[in-house]
């Protein structure tokens, strides 16, 4: 009994083993691709499925978790060089994009549906270009008389009163370079030490920075606007302001995502097509009338009501190249900033 | 030569499965920008920062291991020995904290003890604003590593308590009641399984920051996190986790070191029960206590999950969108217990029975992949396996099967260890004596013997498998996730009902194959 | 009358282990049951320290009635019973002093007391020399005699001993027995011996009990015993049976 046991527990071990499938030997080149997607599954999934049904080129993603969770998409994809397994990064904001040219993984790529979208979101030499983007976004508590500029995380009004995503991750560190690049390092050093010395906590991403907001341990918090309009439209208590939207205010830093052509991936001619769906003005629709509420960057996309057009925000004045290199600039007093 | 042959095969697989990786990962370490440097390290040690933060992870897992310890020490004492009501639904009930996600169990508290949490609702804002206190500091910390990690030294406790040899307690029970003989005999006689017990919930604290990070209590595992996931900077990042390797390392040694007169005989080769202690009139009072720490403990943060998930709906979508990751998690955990099982059975059959000469290297080697960071491990994994020549392995799951081996197999090599020695040489001796060879004896004397044990290893595998985040979630081939990497690839931004409802699916997918073991192994036995 | 057991019976499942039993020891007395395997001696003995419970009837040590119908009236702890197991039961994180000691301090011995009781049942021993010993560093036939000193310490009214010397070569048998008996001697305690070997029996025992089928067969001194036996090995020749149902062949 107990070697037929083993026996049956070595061969469903073997079976398994065969039966699964392998990412590149069994996916010849006009059959799939292979995507790695930093974008919030539950928004980027249906993009995917509908391109799979559209086109009949098979889809396998990998998908990432919030930054603070776990190490993903990024790590695989650099730690992959010698011998990529994706053809696409699907980044979620184009930071991400900037680090993976810059250590030679991405390859450029210049889609004709790349045209409609602004020179500023979009790489000159082709390594990545944005689409749907995110707005930095103040989400505050219903009952309080509301923020209107990030300059309110040093206001005495709020003191403890504030959250913010750790500065070290995602979309909050790209922030933070941003502000460094605008202002200058003495000023915005001068700005996140206010800010500390305010008394702002840090959470672990900025979904959690929208939830503590809408549970009251907060008043508010600078997350990205998909968070915001997802807890809206969650019922929860809070509501969203794009800061600094005065003439003589600096605006909101806008976000894309960012489409990825990964060098040396197994099916590039399948990578183009998924990377000419994903920039299309049709995607950039779903992705606007989706829970992530994303803000197209082709002129004359649908919208719903809540979701602002690109041309109504005043965006913050970046070069998103000199952001990627401010923040490995900053890295290391980010770090020291946020007491690690 | 059958014998060496196999146990020295069983220690290079380990050694190429999981020593190589780290080795290469390690040796980078030693290279910034290209160039052989020790700057990874020297910052890493002159920061005083970071000796703040090895000092706050270092009080968080002696404090969690010895609350732990004292609590399932009692509570497994309980289980194991006495005749308690409703004890097998206590064990079950204790065991589910386990299962889920340490991630989760802090978002449960968080719903529960949140300044607007259920909590809150009940008894008022200014009672959230004190929970929300406890729960966003050390204690509240404390508490939730104590709640996740609890069943590990109950099940060792209960495991090991009921190889006692039952002469032994009847012998103390002619001079002194029961609370004295289980003080002072049936306890201290299992004290290697509650040492073993004790390592694994202190490595297990000392590497975690998921819990640590989102409930703002700063650790030192933080550190190689943010090497990785902020910085991309592998080699700092595995510079950031070898402290924690060596730290384990001296832990080890104290242990070899207590236990190294301790290795007790259990209970000899007859099938005698375990003496079931009546608690008499104190019977309602242990009921009462044991209850309120399952409410505590389990009840509260599943029912959290449970009223978070309270709609059709929400299992119905949880279950549309995770039916695969659901299948795939049961048959990579399955496999992947049955492949720790194996190495278990041949590495604790080198520690226990002093098989090769290095059996104490092979032992500590599996420990210090155990405390290595899961993404050390992962990356590790990549670097070597990701190359052309051996993509059949990288490029299926195999690779996922490597990282649970490398990362999980002290455990099941552990609980084999305990198995055997309490069954004695002179059964294989005999065997060989009369002409069997080694397989035979094997097979034929060995594995019945070490039925339970093997079980009791193959279900442990299978639930530190089965809620395997860190490894799974940098090497898993496109579209093989798993169940928590789906739970958390789907975290962000999707509704809360549906992340839960995910929850308490994981939890009874993991219960159900430990019904259908518990009822194998009433069968084999 | 320091130990009076009243037809006793005992079940496990439906096998009787022991079948209506009625057994008087007188203090001072050096009882041996004898019987083979699986007839309900060891089974008699742990009734006796309290471990299990009769089924039916009484045992009462020392005029108390310490189990009556299935129910302990007195735990073994209170019992003031010693007990030598087969396997000797020695505790192997304690040293062979604690080993001693642990029953003393129990029942609250005094420090010094302790040490003194100790120091003279080691010095009997032989052990003296022993005493920070753990028992997994010492032979078969000097755990014995720790096993045996740990049984007398505490100075009980009843010593039990289950086959304590089955496992032991013959040499070291017949020199422990003699060192059982002068001990016993010396100490004027009351012995109830279990055995399934003649001559360990002929040569301890004050009254042997024959037991077999979970009754009493016989009750008698060696001689009668043994013409006993004789008079059974003619007729029977190898069907004693016992509880168990196995065949077994009686010593010549």
């Amino acid at each position: 009994m107990n070697k037929a046991l083993i026996i049956a527990l070595i061969a469903v071990s073997a079976i398994s083993f065969l039966g699964s499938s392998c990412r590149r030997d069994v996916l010849p080149e006009t059959k799939g691709v292979v995507v790695y997607v930093s974008e919030d599954q539950v928004f980027s999934e249906p993009v995917l499925k509908d391109f799979e049904r559209e086109t009949g080129i098979k889809v396998k993603a990998v998908y990432d978790t919030e930054e603070t969770k776990s190490t993903g998409a990024m790590n695989r994809l650099i730690a992959e060089k010698n011998n990529p397994q994706a053809d696409v990064y699907w980044a979620n904001e184009p930071i991400r994009a900037v680090v993976l040219k810059q250590k030679g993984i991405s390859t450029p790529y210049f889609s004709p549906n790349a045209e409609g979208i602004p020179s500023v979101f979009k790489d000159s030499e082709g390594y990545w270009t944005g689409f749907s983007a995110r707005a930095r976004v103040l989400v505050v508590s219903n009952e309080a008389k509301p923020p209107r500029s990030i300059l309110d995380y040093t206001n005495q009004v709020w003191r403890n009163r504030i959250v913010i995503a750790n500065p070290l991750f995602g979309t909050t560190t790209s922030w933070v370079a941003a502000l460094f690049t605008i202002w200058g390092d003495d000023k915005a050093k001068e700005f996140m030490e206010k800010m500390k010395n305010n008394g702002v906590k840090i959470s672990t991403s900025n979904g959690e920075s929208t939830l503590l907001v809408a549970n009251k341990e907060f008043t508010f918090s600078l997350v990205d606007s998909d968070d915001a309009t997802n807890a809206i439209r969650d019922g929860k208590a809070v509501r969203q302001i794009y800061p600094d939207q005065e003439q003589d205010g600096i605006g909101c830093l806008i976000l894309p995502n960012a489409a990825v052509l990964i060098k040396d991936g197994p099916n590039p001619e399948n990578g183009k097509k998924l990377i000419d769906y994903l920039l299309s003005a049709e995607t950039e629709r779903k992705l606007a009338l989706a829970d992530c509420a994303q803000i197209p960057l082709h002129k004359g996309v649908d919208t719903p009501v809540d979701v602002k057009k690109i041309e109504d925000i005043k965006t913050m004045d970046i070069d998103y190249e000199a952001v990627a290199t401010k923040l490995q600039e900053i890295q290391g007093y980010l770090k020291e900033w946020s007491g690690y | 030569m059958a014998k060496k042959c196999t146990l020295l095969l069983i220690i290079l697989l380990l050694a190429v499965i999981g020593l190589a990786p780290v080795v290469s990962m390690f040796i980078k370490s030693f290279f910034v920008d290209g160039e052989l440097s020790f700057k990874n390290y020297q910052v890493l040690f002159q920061s005083k920062r970071q000796w703040i933060l090895l000092s706050h992870s270092l009080a968080l897992a002696c404090a969690t291991t010895f609350i732990t310890v004292l609590l399932g020490l009692a509570l497994g004492t309980v289980f194991a020995k006495t005749d308690l009501p409703f004890k097998k639904l206590f064990i079950v009930l204790f065991v589910i904290p386990l299962v889920i996600p340490s991630y989760i169990l802090a978002v449960a508290w968080f719903y529960f003890l949140g300044r607007d949490g259920i909590l809150a609702g009940l008894l008022g804002a200014n009672v959230g604003v004190v929970t929300s206190r406890f729960l966003f500091s050390f204690a509240g910390t404390l508490f939730v590593m104590v709640s996740t990690l609890l069943p590990i030294v109950i099940i060792l406790t209960i495991t090991y308590l009921q190889m006692v040899n039952p002469r032994l307690e009847e012998a103390g029970k002619l001079y002194a009641g029961w609370p004295v003989v289980l003080r002072r005999i049936s306890i201290p006689i299992v004290m290697p399984g509650v040492f073993l017990a004790g390592l694994i919930v202190f490595i297990l604290t000392l590497g975690e920051f998921g819990v640590p990070l989102s409930l703002r209590f700063e650790v030192f595992p933080i550190e190689s996190f943010i090497q990785f996931s902020a910085f991309y900077n592998f080699n700092a990042a595995t510079a950031s986790a070898i402290p924690l390797g060596l730290i384990t390392f001296i832990v080890l040694i104290v242990e070899r070191i207590f236990l190294r007169k301790k290795t007790f005989q259990f209970r000899t080769v007859e099938q005698e029960p375990t003496i079931i202690v009546p608690l008499g009139k104190t019977k309602p009072f242990f009921f009462v206590a044991v209850s309120f720490l399952a409410f505590i403990f389990v009840t509260i943060p599943i029912a959290v999950l449970l009223i978070k998930s309270f709609s059709l709906s929400a299992y119905g979508e949880a279950l549309a969108r995770g039916m695969d990751a659901i299948f795939r998690s049961l048959i990579y955990a399955s496999i992947g217990a049955t492949c720790l099982a194996a190495f278990g059975f041949f590495l604790g059959y080198v520690l226990e029975r002093k098989a090769l000469r290095f059996s104490l290297a092979a032992d500590s080697l599996a420990i210090f992949l155990f405390a290595l960071p899961s993404t050390v491990i992962g990356i590790g994994l990549i670097s070597l396996w990701n190359t052309r020549a051996t993509n059949f392995i990288y490029a299926s799951m195999a690779i996922i099967l490597f990282g649970y081996i490398a990362q999980y197999t002290a455990l099941s090599e552990r609980i084999m260890a305990a198995t055997f020695s309490q069954i004695p040489r002179s059964m294989e001796e005999c065997a060989q004596i009369v002409g069997a060879g080694w397989f035979r004896r094997l097979f034929g004397v060995l594995v019945p013997q070490a039925k339970y044990g093997i079980v009791a290893a193959w279900l442990v595998g299978f639930i530190f498998c089965l809620k395997d985040l860190g490894i799974t979630m940098i090497v898993y081939p496109p579209d093989h996730n798993t169940l928590p990497v789906h739970i958390f690839t789907l975290m962000a931004n999707s509704p809360e009902q549906v992340i839960a409802a995910l929850c308490v699916i994981m939890v009874v997918i993991t219960c159900l194959p430990l019904g259908v073991l518990t009822m194998v192994t009433k069968y084999i036995g | 009358m320091i130990l009076k057991i009243d037809n006793l019976y005992k079940s496990y499942n439906t096998i009787a282990a022991i079948n209506g039993m009625s057994l008087n020891v007188e203090k001072g007395e050096r009882v041996v049951i004898l019987g083979p395997s699986g007839c309900g001696k060891t089974t008699l003995l742990r009734i006796i320290a309290g471990f299990i419970q009769p089924d039916k009837g009484i045992v009462t040590v020392d005029t108390v009635t310490v189990a009556a119908n299935g129910k302990c009236l007195v735990e073994p702890e209170n019992r003031n019973i010693g007990m030598v197991f087969q396997d000797l039961a020695l505790w192997p994180h304690m040293s062979v002093y604690r080993n001693l000691e642990f029953g003393l301090k129990a029942k609250k011995t005094p420090k010094k007391e302790r040490k003194k009781r100790i120091d003279q049942i080691l010095a009997k021993m032989q052990m003296k020399q022993y005493e920070n010993s753990s028992p997994s560093d010492l032979s078969g036939g000097q755990q014995q005699r720790v096993a045996l000193a740990r049984a007398l310490v505490s100075q009980p009214k009843i010593l039990l001993m289950d086959e304590p010397l089955s496992n032991l070569d013959l040499d070291l048998n017949l020199m422990l027995r003699k060192e059982i008996l002068r001990l016993q001697q010396e100490l004027d305690i009351t012995m109830l011996y279990v055995t399934h070997d003649r001559d360990e029996a002929f040569s301890l025992a004050t009254r042997i009990i024959v037991m077999s089928h979970g009754k009493i067969q016989k009750v008698g001194n060696a001689q009668e015993v043994s013409q006993y036996l004789s008079g059974l090995s003619r007729t029977h020749k190898t069907d004693w049976k016992c509880a168990d149902d196995s065949d077994i062949i009686v010593d010549r």
